[in-house]
């Protein structure tokens, strides 16, 4: 009692620390308790359950496949796009029930359309990005292959035309492995069903057009882009000079250095950095992206090539910086 | 009521998977009607259903559409979206135009966009076209051949002329003047 009474003065104080207009949500003294029950009686009968889609009344298979075609709009051969639907976990899964049963129907997995699929779009991806970037080197655009047919980007596509629910899995929600492996089946039964043109466009319609709004330069690391651009440009016979055109705030810690590379005393490009050197590695690389025709003002990649383009890959260069 | 006291996930203006780029797919994938076949309050979506429904599903074959019987239980319609959202809607006691009309929202939008708030009605990739601001745009060439200290460029000549300088360049002007009718 007799600290409550040595406290007061402090109560008082806090009191009128604590503004009397701010609104506090009343939450009764119940629920916290009841929501962690309920949580535990949740957790003791095995953790939430989430059906998957397809185990719903209303949901037919031969439907959601008939609808996913016209969707895209393309004409799939309906045996064909159920086997691409198929993983092989589910052919597993049926294949034990059935042994069960004594019972047996032959199934088909996607391994071999996805195989299939995947050399498709990456021989395709290869051809459009040459012809689309006729100045870049392979490299690069090995880089933003790399990019486009990774796992991430595939499963994301998959996800986006609908396969989630529609695939035949053993397990649900379904793995990014397994979207991914999809995605690469649709393309492959869409090639034998309507032919490669079709496949190719759709292929541009929904992986190549991820690069829009994305700088192209990032998928390619150059380790060094000094070097690489006077190894370039000594084929050519040209000198590239570093001049430093401007700096400020020097010897504190908001140093800026503006480093410009010259040809023929006319600038070729500029860059700037915290120091020297940094700023002429960024005018470098900017000195390369002119080159490569990727600069920032570059106009946007064209997503509507029409057919297969011919490999145009001796044109190419290849470049290894070392 | 502010923004944090409501429970509203935020975004942007974008459309899913660059749609549009490309080809055009409609986001909503399957469209669930739920009705009851002798209550009332069915009676707009039971309308929908005889008049609507085959010429809806024969225009968007890309919908899967569901009809689900349910005795005495109000009508409601569920749709979902090719980016995993789904929306549940109450049709009780709504009329065919109305239903009509709350189905082509449906159909037309890109997902569950009245769960979202806006953070801003427009997006761009390139917010700046010509660049970001540096201590170095705008700045006069002859500068990286002068030599500082230089009155050329130390002269501050941002601010505008005090009343004091007026004055001065006023009665130099006089003195000036005045001077060859004393000689």
């Amino acid at each position: 009692m007799s600290l409550l009474w040595k406290s007061a003065p402090i109560l008082k104080n806090l009191v009128k620390y604590v503004p009397a207009a701010t609104r506090v949500q009343k939450i009764h003294r119940w629920v916290a308790p009841t929501l962690m029950e309920l949580k535990r009686r949740e957790d003791k009968l095995g953790g939430k359950i989430t059906n998957p889609r397809n185990t719903f009344l209303e949901w037919n298979l031969e439907a959601e496949l008939f609808a996913f075609g016209k969707r895209l709009n393309e004409e799939f051969d309906s045996d064909l796009l159920l086997q691409a639907f198929t993983d092989r976990s589910y052919v597993i899964k049926e294949e034990m029930k059935q042994k069960e049963i004594e019972f047996n129907i032959k199934m088909k997995d996607n391994k071999e359309l996805a195989e299939e699929g995947e050399k498709f779009i990456e021989q395709y991806i290869q051809v459009y990005l040459e012809t689309v970037l006729p100045k870049f080197p392979l490299e690069g655009i090995s880089g933003i292959k790399a990019h486009l047919t990774c796992e991430e980007t595939l499963a994301n596509i998959s996800l986006h035309l609908g396969t989630k629910d529609i695939i035949l899995a053993s397990e649900y929600p379904v793995d990014n492995y397994i979207l991914a492996k999809t995605f690469k089946a649709i393309v492959g039964a869409l090639l034998r069903s309507a032919g490669e043109e079709r496949a190719a466009h759709f292929v541009r319609d929904f992986v190549i057009t991820q690069l829009q709004g994305k700088d192209i330069n990032e998928y390619w690391k150059i380790e060094d882009p000094w070097i690489m651009l006077v190894d370039i440009l000594e084929k050519d016979g040209i000198k590239i000079e570093p001049r430093l055109i401007g700096e400020v705030g020097k010897n504190t810690l908001l140093a800026c250095y503006r480093v410009g590379l010259y040809v023929d005393k006319k600038l070729f490009s500029s860059g700037f950095g915290e120091t020297v050197s940094s700023a002429k590695e960024v005018a470098a690389l900017e000195a390369l992206k002119k080159i490569f025709g990727t600069e920032d003002s570059m106009a946007p990649i064209n997503f509507k090539l029409q057919g297969i383009q011919k490999t145009v890959s001796k044109q190419h260069k290849q470049i290894s910086a070392s | 009521m502010s923004n944090s006291n409501l429970f509203l996930k935020s975004g942007f203006v974008r459309a899913p998977l660059q749609n549009g780029v490309g080809r055009y797919v409609c986001q909503l994938q399957r469209i669930v009607l739920k009705f009851c076949k002798s209550h009332g309050g069915s009676r707009g979506l039971r309308d929908f259903i005889e008049q609507d429904l085959v010429d809806f599903a024969s225009n968007n074959p890309g919908v899967v559409v569901y009809l689900k019987p349910r005795r005495h239980r109000s009508p409601v319609v569920v749709a979902e979206y090719l980016n995993g959202d789904r929306v549940w809607m109450n049709m009780h006691n709504k009329t065919h135009s109305e239903i009509t009309k709350w189905i082509e929202v449906l159909r037309t939008q890109q997902g569950d966009i009245a769960s979202t708030r806006l953070r801003k009605y427009q997006y761009t990739d390139y917010p700046s076209v010509q660049g970001p601001w540096t201590p170095f745009t705008f700045k006069d060439p002859k500068l990286n051949v002068a030599e500082l200290p230089n009155e050329e460029f130390g002269a501050n000549n941002r601010l505008p002329m005090s009343a004091t300088e007026q004055l001065r360049i006023m009665f130099e002007k006089q003195t000036l003047d005045v001077k060859p009718q004393e000689e």
